[in-house]
């Protein structure tokens, strides 16, 4: 959450900002689609111009988006100084700087950081927020308005603001270059976590509370044996979303584990620079190698994902 | 004041079935009067358990004659008989007060049904019950036991919500297990051990007829099948109160009929106390043996289903209970030495008792009244007569009810039209629509009400 995927917005920078292109790609796309409908269906000429219109918006945010992949994407098969061509596509093609990122660097060892990183924080914030969440839901306490509105502040403060004191705790703590200092902390970004969760919670009709209740279960079992397994779609959501944000999080391990043997991949893509400035065609190939594991994870649970968005009801 | 003078606006006589009400030769619950749940017997064991819920019932409508006035004698009398007994159970939302029940006891192994309006409390009357909620003042009893503060699980009773509240990532039979499995893991010497779990979960599922859905999943059963599962679910555990939470308003009409029947039998076969709610008079009047009927966060009456018919205790229970509604006019009233007159618009009323009050309003039942053609004067024994003219005929099969409207013209006191309805067998002739008709309603068919606060004068020679 504080960097948004800070590794491959920084590699597009050189590359020119995304909308410029997009401005200069889209124009053909319009008179395109405008002339599919115009040619077959006379009556539905407003609704096909609509039609287009929506079309050439997405088309221009999908280009928008994706340029700076594709281009980090092609650069990282280019050998050498080709990497500044205006050139799109990578001829020639090699793949020396895939090599050289695997075999020179220890990108395997930064990767198995990163998910250890980002396996942690999520187990930590699912555990912390479906408990607070519970809570929320089940008691009323004196005060709970109160700690509600406090964590929906704490989603709005910018986790920047909170860096500084962080990293002087975890000095203190002798806790620097650790990975309980470089996961506990992130922690504190588990409000969203825990909103959700309610939400979801709440959800929930409050007789199969009740019914549990009288069946004799404790608010441990019902939490466990009932509200759970309901929770599941939300709970998956909730962890594609911290894992992502928090593979992909930079500015805390820079501070926090700055070692190789602790840091994650986001951090270590930094070592591809030497005093000459950055390698870029390893330092693309690897950046691109980091992504995967987040492309795969999305794709296998994005359904989930919208799902769990989609659907606030449980039946 | 005479001897024979009407005690009246005693707040507390109103509020209950007074105890006079057992003089009639109607109170005395004859084997035949069985609260209509009885039906044929077959069996031994129904006929005893008919006997003795009507017995209950009957200790009951004495017992709870007076709900502030019962003696410390009664009490005790209740906590031992077993039961629920709510007293002075009060409970609040925010400045809101939903229940305040000074006392009310509901019979053992009684199936009682407690009936009101939306938002009469009912629903939080049954919650204070099993313990999902905790009442501001007051105390439970559960078959003896002080349960005010025992949480849920612990009290005995189970519950089958409005929604069935099946659980819906489980499979039927681990729906109908849960309770037992939790059971056994909090109580691993004393509780139910896995085969009988097991024995219990297919007795239940035998007796609600799920053998063959033990393995489906709430959302692949039917509206029917839920409740029977939430059913099951709740007789499990072998409660020794069976709360019902208008288990039957999220089923339509037509199984409604059916589960009505279906719940009725399983009490007779379990044999212990259940509490229904519903809004429906008609499935309160014709399941419960006992009834109790609440408005606003209090109790208006408690009795027999056939108590609570005939002798409502307040103009509320008379309008709310029997369908059509009960007529109810108001009439002023001449009393001397032989009786009362009660005069209204269209319609005027002998009653051989004297009413010290100058102005009542009378009910009479639309199957009370019989309907005759138009015929002028005054009929010479008591009763009450009602000119009107014919406006709507609905025809329902056996019955037919006729809604007429007497001109107020004719007492020229107030130019309201009255309306009312009589229910009459579909075989005699329906009256022509606009017909000049009379109603005759015997006195003894006549219920008299405090005008001002709506409770019930007492019977005496009137009921």
């Amino acid at each position: 959450m504080r960097s948004r995927d800070p590794g491959l917005a920084a590699l597009a920078g050189p590359a020119g900002p995304p909308a410029p292109p997009a401005g200069r790609d889209s124009p053909p796309d319009p008179p395109d689609r405008t002339g599919l409908p115009g040619r077959g269906a006379r009556s539905g000429w407003a609704g096909g111009a609509r039609g287009a219109g929506r079309h050439a918006v997405l088309a221009l945010t999908a280009v928008g988006v994706l340029f700076p992949l594709l281009w980090g994407l092609s650069g990282s098969f280019k050998p050498g100084t080709d990497v500044f061509d205006a050139n799109p596509l990578p001829i020639p093609a090699t793949l020396a700087n895939y090599r050289f990122a695997l075999e020179d660097f220890p990108i395997a060892r930064l990767l198995l950081n990163t998910f250890i990183t980002a396996a942690g924080v999520t187990l930590l914030q699912l555990g912390a927020g479906v408990l607070a969440a519970w809570s929320f839901v089940r008691f009323s306490h004196r005060g709970q308005r109160v700690v509600l509105a406090m964590v929906t502040v704490a989603l709005v403060v910018p986790p920047q603001a909170l860096i500084i004191p962080q990293f002087l705790m975890i000095s203190h703590l002798h806790l620097r270059d650790t990975f309980v200092g470089l996961v506990v902390p992130q922690l504190s970004t588990c409000a969203l976590a825990v909103l959700l969760l309610r939400e979801h919670i709440r959800s929930i009709p409050p007789t199969l509370l009740g019914a549990a209740t009288l069946d004799g279960a404790t608010h441990g079992e019902t939490l466990r044996l009932v509200v759970l397994p309901l929770l599941r779609p939300a709970l998956s959501a909730v962890a594609i979303i911290v894992f992502i944000t928090t593979w992909n999080e930079y500015l805390w391990p820079a501070l926090a584990a700055p070692s190789p043997e602790h840091t994650t991949i986001q951090m270590g893509l930094r070592l591809f620079s030497n005093q000459e400035g950055p390698d870029y065609g390893p330092l693309l190939a690897a950046a691109m190698l980091a992504t995967l594991p987040v492309v795969a994870v999305y794709l296998l649970a994005s359904r989930r994902i919208t799902d769990a968005f989609l659907q606030s009801g449980l039946r | 004041m005479t001897p024979g003078m009407f005690p009246t606006r005693q707040a507390d006589l109103a509020l209950t079935p007074p105890r006079a009400l057992g003089d009639g030769p109607r109170d005395a619950p004859s084997p035949g009067a069985a609260p209509p749940d009885a039906g044929p017997a077959d069996t031994e064991a129904e006929t005893d358990a008919v006997a003795e819920t009507e017995t209950d019932a009957v200790a009951e409508a004495s017992a709870s004659a007076g709900l502030e006035a019962s003696g410390a004698a009664v009490d005790d009398a209740d906590a031992d008989v077993g039961g629920v007994l709510l007293d002075g159970v009060v409970k609040r939302y925010g400045t809101q007060t939903v229940l305040d029940v000074p006392r009310l006891h509901i019979p053992h192994r009684s199936f009682t049904v407690l009936v009101g309006p939306s938002g009469c409390g009912k629903s939080t009357g049954l919650r204070v019950v099993s313990g999902l909620e905790t009442p501001d003042s007051g105390t439970v009893m559960i078959n003896g036991r002080d349960v005010t503060t025992t949480p849920p699980g612990g009290r005995g009773v189970s519950m089958v919500f409005q929604d069935f509240a099946l659980y819906p990532h489980l499979t039927v039979e681990q729906n109908i297990a849960f309770s037992l499995r939790l059971e056994a893991k909090h109580d691993r010497r004393g509780g139910p051990s896995r085969a009988e779990i097991a024995r219990r979960v297919t007795d239940a599922c035998e007796m609600l007829g799920l053998q063959p859905l033990r393995r489906r999943r709430p959302g692949q059963l039917s509206g029917g099948e839920r409740q029977r599962v939430g059913v099951a679910r709740a007789i499990v555990r072998r409660p020794g109160v069976l709360l019902l939470d208008e288990p039957l308003s999220a089923l339509d009409a037509q199984l409604r009929q059916h589960a009505r029947a279906e719940l009725i039998r399983l009490h007779r076969e379990l044999g212990n106390t259940v509490i229904l709610v519903t809004h429906d008079q008609l499935e309160a009047l014709s399941m419960g043996t006992h009834l109790v009927v609440m408005k606003a966060g209090r109790i208006v009456q408690a009795g027999s289903p056939s108590d609570v018919y005939r002798r409502p205790a307040h103009t509320f229970v008379a309008t709310f209970v029997g369908s059509p509604a009960m007529n109810l006019h108001h009439v002023d009233v001449v009393s001397d030495a032989q009786g009362s007159r009660l005069t209204a618009a269209g319609m005027w009323a002998t009653v051989p008792t004297a009413i010290p009050l100058p102005r009542v309003r009378v009910g009479w039942r639309p199957a009370d009244g019989t309907l005759e053609p138009f015929a002028a004067g005054r009929p010479s024994e008591p009763g009450l007569s009602v000119e009107g003219t014919v406006d709507v005929i609905e025809f329902t099969g056996d019955t037919a009810v006729v809604h007429g409207i007497s001109q107020g013209a004719a007492a020229g006191r107030s130019a309201h039209d009255l309306p009312w309805t009589v229910v009459i067998p579909a075989r005699q002739p329906a009256p022509a629509v606009g017909e000049r008709v009379t109603v005759r309603v015997p006195h003894t068919h006549l219920h008299l009400f405090d005008p001002d606060d709506g409770h019930r004068l007492a019977e005496g020679a009137v009921g």
